[in-house]
């Protein structure tokens, strides 16, 4: 069979990434230029300036991950990009250039959700073995899936509120750590000892995941306690969190293991960095017999590898878009599954 | 020669076809919808009905505001995405600078905005912007000495923007003028 070959641009966020992408699987080469120093002065993404730093970066990227592989973009079969869901005018920009290149080298466009990145990232060090159980965590999301094939999809839950990764964000800006907030967690939680008791969210069954009141019942501690001008200990509040935040997700996925039986699990999203969440994951596949599988560091974050890999299954399956492609902020797992795996 | 001019600045887009400097055709589009669905679709109908391919383009000239944030962000995100893989020749322009000369004898050229103008200061025979500045509408309304214009000569304007030196396609980028909130 012919190779092929896709240049893949990801920019929702705060990362200029393209990369180009053999047969969903073999990365020829990445670049990911991330702003996460210019808005770290900030406390957090501001949506203005990331999309004004990915116009500035947009062809320089391009011009890296094609010499990076050797490649001539005449030479490619397609051109994927994240539409949704992400920062609206950051997704612009990318959309923007996959279609002026898409009209210049007459090379089909394909639509890439962001999220559907993410699982496929799955696909670069190993392969998805069908059927799997899914968890996506990152900024933006907390859902839950089972993928039975490549092309069939089914949504077992989500967050009801805020995102596994916003919380981090939360929780860490509430303790005066600089963004992003999820490493800076885990460091401190390593200097720190279980000694807040925290409320477990959620306890009903079911798949969806609810994490706000957590983040209130931290945020209403450390404002009383600074009222009272008692002692934070930042440490042991990180490392407590940490363990409430991660047993929710370790919880549901064990529920969800055990009610379908199946044997692979895939842990995917930016928030799969965390090291405490992967031991825990692995040590729960372990208990329970299921293989478990997450992806290199540098493909958990956002980067335009996973998007390549996400397209190859679109692209065999001639799913291509037109030039009124155009970006969405929101668009949940769930509807996206219904509107195009089924 | 033949040279593409591309505007997204506002609400209406504006795509121009010029060979050595002559307007061959150009294409306006305003719709009520986002800039995205429209600018690449509306530019491979233009090239389509003027009989031309995007191979066909010899150099570019881009509007880079100021004027809508995002719109500006596109047009520009376009106009670099084609000068670096046709590698041909890109210049910009200010969405004022589109309006040169100015015959009248004022010292200011303005150009309404949502919520109030951009403001271009004129150089001695009002052939060069020397600044710019956003101002409010009750600043806009204290202003003497300044002009708002409407019409644009597009043949003047590309004589304009050929006097420029090429850029190097990485470094073109929006002019925004206006200042957003963290940066107060």
């Amino acid at each position: 069979m012919k190779d092929v070959r896709i240049l893949a641009i990801e920019t929702s966020c705060d990362e200029t990434s393209m990369a180009i992408v053999k047969n969903g699987k073999e990365v020829e080469s990445l670049t990911i230029l991330t702003q996460m120093d210019t808005h770290a002065n900030f406390g957090g993404v501001v949506p203005e300036i990331a999309s004004r730093m990915h116009t500035e970066n947009i062809t320089m990227v391009l011009d890296e991950t094609l010499r990076k592989a050797h490649a001539k973009i005449e030479d490619l079969d397609a051109i994927a990009v994240t539409y949704a869901p992400g920062l609206l005018g950051s997704l612009l920009v990318g959309v923007e250039c996959a279609k002026t290149l898409s009209l210049v080298y007459k090379k089909p466009l394909i639509a890439v959700n962001h999220t559907m990145g993410h699982i496929y990232a799955n696909n670069i060090e190993s392969d998805i073995v069908y059927p799997t159980l899914a968890l996506i965590v990152s900024g933006g999301h907390t859902d839950l899936l089972i993928l039975k094939s490549e092309t069939e999809m089914e949504s077992l839950g989500s967050t009801i509120d805020d995102s596994i990764g916003e919380v981090y964000d939360k929780v860490a800006r509430v303790l005066g750590m600089p963004y992003p907030g999820g490493p800076q967690i885990e460091k401190a939680s390593l200097k720190g000892e279980d000694t807040y008791e925290l409320p477990h969210p959620m306890q009903e069954e079911g798949y969806n995941f609810s994490f706000s009141g957590l983040k209130s019942y931290i945020i209403n501690l450390v404002h009383n306690e600074r009222q009272r001008k008692n002692e934070i200990r930042i440490n042991d509040l990180a490392k407590s969190f940490q363990i409430v935040a991660v047993d929710e997700l370790t919880r549901k996925v064990k529920y969800a293991l055990q009610k379908t039986g199946i044997k692979n699990f895939i842990l995917a999203g930016g928030v799969s960095a965390n090291k405490y969440l992967r031991s825990e994951m692995a040590k729960l596949c372990d208990e329970m017999n299921v293989s478990f599988h997450v992806p290199n560091m540098i493909y958990c974050t956002d980067n335009a590898a996973m998007i390549g890999c996400a397209a190859y299954p679109l692209y065999q399956a001639k799913k291509f878009s037109d030039f009124t492609l155009n970006a969405k902020s929101s668009e949940d797992i769930k509807s996206y599954i219904e509107k195009e795996l089924k | 020669m033949n040279t593409l001019y591309i505007d997204t600045h506002d609400k209406k887009i504006v795509f121009a076809y010029y060979q050595n400097e002559k307007l061959i055709r150009k294409k306006e589009r305003e719709e009520n919808q986002d800039h995205s669905r429209i600018c690449i679709s509306t530019l491979e109908e233009f090239l389509k009905e003027i009989k031309k391919t995007i191979q066909d383009i010899q150099d570019i000239v881009v509007v880079s505001g100021p004027g809508l944030f995002t719109g500006v962000r596109l047009g520009v995100t376009i106009a670099k995405t084609l000068a670096y893989t046709l590698n041909i020749p890109i210049r910009s322009l200010t969405s004022l600078e589109c309006f040169l000369p100015v015959k009248e004898e004022v010292k200011y050229l303005a150009m309404k905005e949502k919520n109030g103008y951009f403001l271009g200061k004129l150089n001695y025979n009002r052939t060069q912007i020397e600044e710019y500045q956003y101002i409010t509408k009750e600043e806009y309304q204290k202003q003497t000495n300044c002009i708002e214009k409407e019409e644009i000569n597009y043949e003047e304007l590309i004589h304009f923007a050929h006097q420029k030196e090429p850029l190097n396609p990485h470094q073109v980028n929006p002019f925004y003028v206006k200042k957003i909130e963290v940066e107060e």
